[in-house]
Formats: structure tokens, sequence, C-alpha cells
């Protein structure tokens, strides 16, 4: 008897680890409905998990950008009256390495969006989320893509007859100019004891500096 | 003159503007008629310090002010108190030029005229990068779902009043912005400790577990390696979390600062709380959690707060912010208006862990001695520290060097741009120097 109630116990504790909802708290909180979590969940992650289902021309794009977007971006995504420029500074040769040359070496006059841009979710999932500025969240799925299917025709990245969509975005982001731009090897990131499953580098610094008290190294310019 | 001398003490603790010009040579020319008349006391007297003296009274003194003359206000003339009228110049304040969207920006907390460790919640920094609004807690919601199946057994919904039924926990932790210190990567620029270190705050937090939350929802913490935060501000800003930080139980669902609610500008009625990591990962006006087994490359770690390399690659998912430390006092924009003793007073912290200690330098780095640091000490948080420092008159250049409880080394210019050159805005955490002039004036310099 006693035998059996220690192995359900164990049991019970090993299973609310993995996979059962507690309820130490009782009524404290509520399950969500799926309606609820349908009007919330909008991200879309670098995977494309979370894309809704849709398509946009680059045309209809043009149109929504000239009468939404253009007045604060500029009529090519190049102003920088209210941010940095959205396109520039990529080339031919970056879709073809995935990395955006001008960012190496001497800091670059400036960085615009697509120089940067490593995952073309990110791109989807901020314009649908933020933009435009005024009225944000007031884009349907199908102006989402038409606008992105533009912005990606400014940098030079699809066609002018090219309609974006759910089934060809990973196609797409296989000629982002900087998609091997990006890296997580670095200690910056926090790991947790197994550490498995986790980013970066182990949390290993990059940076020894010493520690000198007297007579330190010469002091050099202001 | 001697009276505006006594009245300023022996710094000027601008850049609050609490001075013209004139005030400042007056009090110059004052403290040195000061210092003639009270040295040639002091020479009258020798051997009887603790006696009074014949000669110049104090007007503070022997003048008695309104104050002692007259009945003050009633209680609750103000039923939630403001600081007083003389510190008013002490604000945050927005960017130097001009920002064609102030909702799309950042303000500097004062630190030249903070103590301790503690920020007044109303001069807290801000960065929004959708302007804030002040919501309404009984329409607000916390969320928690998942990317997928098998990650949690339940989707639930807590209301602000749920969230405050369940057990709390009180914590002080620093938050810095990952670009604090951004202007000064390449050359000195900012004229102020304000403008160079002041995105940088600390504040007792009040709040939730959200391991308990997690729990609550039957979280599998060997899958779920990755959580999603997002606000419900317009931007609705997301960013990756470490799930390593929020199975330790460091990361807080808060909604408590500093004794009250969360200002709306800090993320009222709720925020994250991410201790030893960049600010944009506490995520304000907290409206949503989703537990992920993978990052989530959103706008916030995909196209901005990403570390730029020499080589061109840039560090994605930069996080933790490491040991640093700044002298607030003396501090550019000030002015040391005597000679003697100077306490030298500053903030040092860790993402990593405790400040395990603080060397200054006045003399550009070339020797050091060790801070005090000042109880409490603790993990995550800022830690104050004093130097006794005796002004000889001669020009000085003043440097904290902090070191944490893991060993770490808060690195000089030279050793940070060794490792990362100097393309990124983010994560400057190099060694600051002010340099003191003979006339006392104090500026922002940069030793490499
Ligand atoms: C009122 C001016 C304004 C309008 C109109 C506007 N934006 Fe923006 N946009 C901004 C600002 C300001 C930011 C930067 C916000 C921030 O930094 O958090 C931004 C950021 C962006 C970004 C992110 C760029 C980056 O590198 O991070 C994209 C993409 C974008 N906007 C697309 C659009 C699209 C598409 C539209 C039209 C549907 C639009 N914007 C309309 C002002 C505007």
């Amino acid at each position: 008897m006693s035998k059996w109630f220690e192995w359900v116990g164990l049991a019970l504790i090993c299973v609310a680890g993995s996979g059962w909802a507690m309820d130490r708290y009782p009524g404290v909180g509520r399950a969500a409905t799926v309606a609820e979590v349908r009007a919330w969940d909008i991200d879309v992650r670098a995977d494309f998990r979370g894309l809704p289902e849709g398509e946009g021309s680059v045309v209809r794009g043009r149109e929504l950008y000239g009468a939404q977007c253009a007045a604060c971006h500029g009529s090519a995504g190049e102003s920088d009256a209210f941010f940095t420029p959205l396109v520039g500074g990529t080339s031919a040769h970056d879709i073809r390495s995935g990395h955006a040359r001008a960012l190496a070496g001497s800091a670059a006059a400036q960085r615009t969006t697509f120089m940067r841009l490593a995952t073309l979710s990110t791109l989807f999932d901020y314009i649908q989320r933020a933009m435009p500025w005024e009225t944000p969240k007031s884009l349907a799925p199908n102006d989402v893509y038409a606008l992105t299917a533009y912005l990606l025709h400014l940098a030079g990245i699809v066609p002018e007859a090219f309609t974006l969509s759910h089934s060809n975005m990973a196609n797409v982001q296989s000629r982002l100019p900087n998609r091997h731009g990006m890296t997580t090897d670095h200690g910056l990131w926090p790991v947790g004891e197994a550490g498995d499953g986790d980013m970066g580098n182990g949390g290993i610094p990059d940076i020894q500096a010493e520690r000198c008290m007297n007579e330190c190294r010469a002091v050099h310019g202001h | 003159m001697g009276d505006l001398t006594r009245r300023l003490g022996r710094l000027r603790p601008a850049a609050e503007n609490f001075l013209s010009k004139a005030d400042l040579t007056a009090a110059r020319e004052g403290r040195r008629r000061f210092l003639r008349t009270s040295l040639l006391a002091a020479g009258a007297m020798t051997g009887a310090p603790l006696r009074s003296q014949a000669g110049e009274a104090d007007p503070a003194i022997v003048n008695l002010p309104p104050w002692t003359t007259s009945p003050g206000r009633p209680v609750a003339a103000r039923p939630y108190g403001s600081p007083s009228e003389h510190r008013s110049a002490l604000q945050r304040r927005g960017p130097r030029g001009l920002s064609p969207l102030g909702a799309n920006s950042a303000s500097f907390c004062p630190l030249q005229g903070l103590f301790g460790i503690i920020t007044p919640s109303g001069l807290h920094y801000e960065r929004h990068h959708h302007g804030w609004h002040d919501i309404d807690p009984r329409r607000h919601r916390l969320m928690i779902n998942a990317a997928h199946s098998g990650l949690i057994a339940e989707s639930r919904i807590y209301t602000v009043d749920d969230l405050m039924r369940l057990p709390p926990v009180s914590r002080i932790h620093f938050i810095e912005c990952s670009g604090n210190t951004g202007t000064e990567r390449i050359r000195a620029t900012a004229p102020t400790v304000q403008y160079t270190h002041g995105l940088l705050s600390c504040s007792e937090f009040t709040g939730v577990p959200l391991r308990l939350l997690l729990e609550e929802c039957g979280v599998d913490f060997r899958r779920a390696r990755f959580v999603l935060a997002e606000g419900a501000d317009g931007a609705s800003l997301t960013r990756t979390i470490p799930m390593a930080l929020i199975e330790s139980g460091e990361v807080l669902v808060a909604y408590g600062q500093n004794g009250e609610a969360l200002r709306p500008e800090n993320g009222f009625p709720l925020r994250l709380v991410v201790p030893g990591v960049q600010g944009v990962s506490w995520v304000k006006w907290l409206r949503r959690i989703e537990v992920g087994d993978a990052p989530y490359a959103t706008r916030e770690e995909s196209l901005h707060y990403i570390d730029l390399m020499p080589d061109g690659q840039h560090r994605q998912y930069t996080s933790v912010q490491e040991c640093k430390s700044v002298i607030t006092t003396p501090s550019g924009g000030q002015t040391l208006l005597s000679q003697g003793f100077h306490n030298i007073t500053g903030l040092a912290w860790s993402g990593r862990g405790r400040v395990g200690g603080v060397d200054v330098s006045v003399d550009g780095g070339r020797n050091w001695r060790s801070a005090r640091l000042e109880a409490p000490v603790l993990a995550k948080a800022l830690t104050r520290f004093n130097f006794d420092w005796v002004w000889n008159g001669q020009a000085a250049v003043l440097q904290s060097r902090a070191i944490d409880e893991t060993g770490y080394v808060q690195p000089a210019h030279a050793e940070l741009r060794a490792a990362r050159g100097t393309g990124s805005i983010y994560h400057n955490h190099a060694i600051q120097s002010w340099r003191v002039a003979p006339n006392g004036e104090v500026v922002n310099v940069q030793v490499v």
C-alpha cells in the first residue's frame, strides 16, 4: 500500500514536469479559448511557423505602399527622414553569396533594412504587427504579402511580375542578400546548466581584460 | 559672494543648468575670497578648532528664514508627493538632436544627481518603439500559449488581478539598454554622464516568477528552450527570452516598482523583468508569452540589437550586459569649485552576478586603487562605490573599472576594440574617462 502510494506520487511529479497543467493556485487564471489565442498569436517564426495563408503581388504592393508607406519611407524605400532607409546597399553579388558585402570592414555610411535582413519572416512579422505607424495591425494578410513583395522588388530580389505567397516564402528566403549574415557564436546568450538545446558558445566571454594596478600601460591620446 | 559659495558647495552639479556663467564666475571668486578669510581665521585659532570664533557671520544662520518663522503647508497638500522644487532641474532628458517621432525614441536618466542605487521611478530612463499608453488594467490580459502542441499542456489567461493574487517576490535589479554608451564607441561624444550612461536604471521590482506561470500551464522544460515575450503597445514589441533564466526563477512578470505600481512609461500594468539582460528583453505592457522550441528572429533581434563585427557578420541574440562601471561625480559638465577633498562616487554592475570590486584611477589609468563598495551589493543590481580623493588643482583623468564575482574585468576601449572593432552601437562597456581641468571643469574624454 505505502509502496503503491509512493509510486503514484512519483509518477505524478514526473508528469507534472512534462506536459500537465498544475493547479496549485485554484481559481487563479483560466484556460484560453481557441478564438482568443487566434486573435493574438500573430507571430511568424524564422521557419515560417505562424505564417497566415495568403498572397500578394508586387503590383498590388506598389499601390498600397504609395498610399500608406511612401510618405515616411520614400517612394523607393530610400528615405531617412523618419528612419534608416529600407532599401539600398545590396547587390546581385550579395544575392548570390548571402552576405551584404558593404557591412564588412569600415563602417558603412548607412545600414539599410535589406543589408541586415537575414530572415524574411522578420520583415513579414514586423509589417503585420507594427506598420503602418499610425494604424498598426490594420493590414490584412494579403496586404502584408503584397507590401513585402513590393519591398523585395525594390531591393532587386524578385521581378516585377511576382506574387509572394505562403508557399513561396522559403524560396525567396534563399535569395536574401544577407541571409548568412548572423552568428550566435558568442557568450552573451544566457545558458542553463545543462546547456543542451540552448544557443551560443556556452557563455564564454570574448574579452579577458587585465587588472593591472600600478605603472600600467601608457595612456594614449584624449 | 561667500554666501553663494557656501550655498553651492564645492561642486557645480551641472548639466542641470543650476548656474549661469556669471554665477559660476561669482562662485569661483567668492570661493577664493572665502578661503582667504577662513584661512586667516584658522591661523588665528590654532589649538582651539572647536571653539567658535570672531569674524564674519553666515547670513543663512543669523537671518532667520521664512520656514523658521512661519507655519508650513498642511498634510496631504500634495496627495501623491513630488520632489522639492529646488531639485526640478534634475530631469530625464530626451535626445540632444531633433527626433522626428518622439514615440520612437529614448530619454536618459540623470545619474549625476542620484544617490545610492535605486532610481526614482519618475526619473527611470525610457525607450519606446511605438510610444506609451496609460493602459486600463481592467482591460489588460496576459496570455500564455505555445508555438505548437507538446510544449505546454494548456494555454492560459491571467488578469492583472489574478497575477496579484499569486505569491509575489520582490527583487532589486538594474536595467540597461544595450545601446547605452553607444555614442562613445569611437570617440568621446556626449557632454554628461546622463547622456553617456543614462540608459540605465535600478529598481525594486515586485511580481510573480514566470516559471510559476509556465508550470501552471504544464510546460515541458526539456523541449521548450525559448520563450517569446510580446507587448500590448502599437509595435507589440517581441523578443526571444532564454528558458535557462526562466527556469532559474529569476525572470518575473512584474507589476510593482519601488513600492508602487509600474509607471506607464515603464510598462504599467505588467512588464517582464529579465535580470542581467539588456532592456529590450524586459518587454513592457506584457500581453503574451509564447513557449517555443526555437528562437523567433523578431525585428528587435534581427534588424536591431544585433552587434556588427569587423568581418561584416552580426552577432544575434546578444543579451547579457557585461560588467561595467562609471563615475557619476565628478563627471562631464560638472565643475570642481575648489581644491581639497572630493568624494568620487559612481555605479558598478554586472549581468553575470555581483560586483566583486571597483578600482579607481585619477591619472588616466596608470595607477589604480580600490574603491569602497557600499551595501547592499546585490546580484545583477547597481552597486554604489565611493573613493576618497584630495584634488591638488592639477589636471586629472578619472576612471573606474569594475570586476564581477566571476572574475570578469571591465575592459579598456583598446581591449573592447581588439575583440569587436568599432562597428556596433551596442554593448559598449569600456572604461569611461572624465578629465578634470585645472580650472575645475570636468569633460568627457576617451582614453583608449
Ligand atoms: C508615420 C511614418 C511611417 C509610416 C506611414 C510607415 N512607417 Fe514604417 N517605420 C516608421 C518608423 C518610425 C519606423 C521605426 C520604428 C522603430 O524603430 O521602432 C518604421 C519601421 C519600419 C520597418 C522596419 C525597418 C527596420 O529596419 O527595422 C519596416 C519594414 C517598415 N517600417 C515598413 C513600413 C510599411 C510597409 C509601411 C506602410 C504599410 C510603413 N512602414 C509606414 C515610420 C513609418
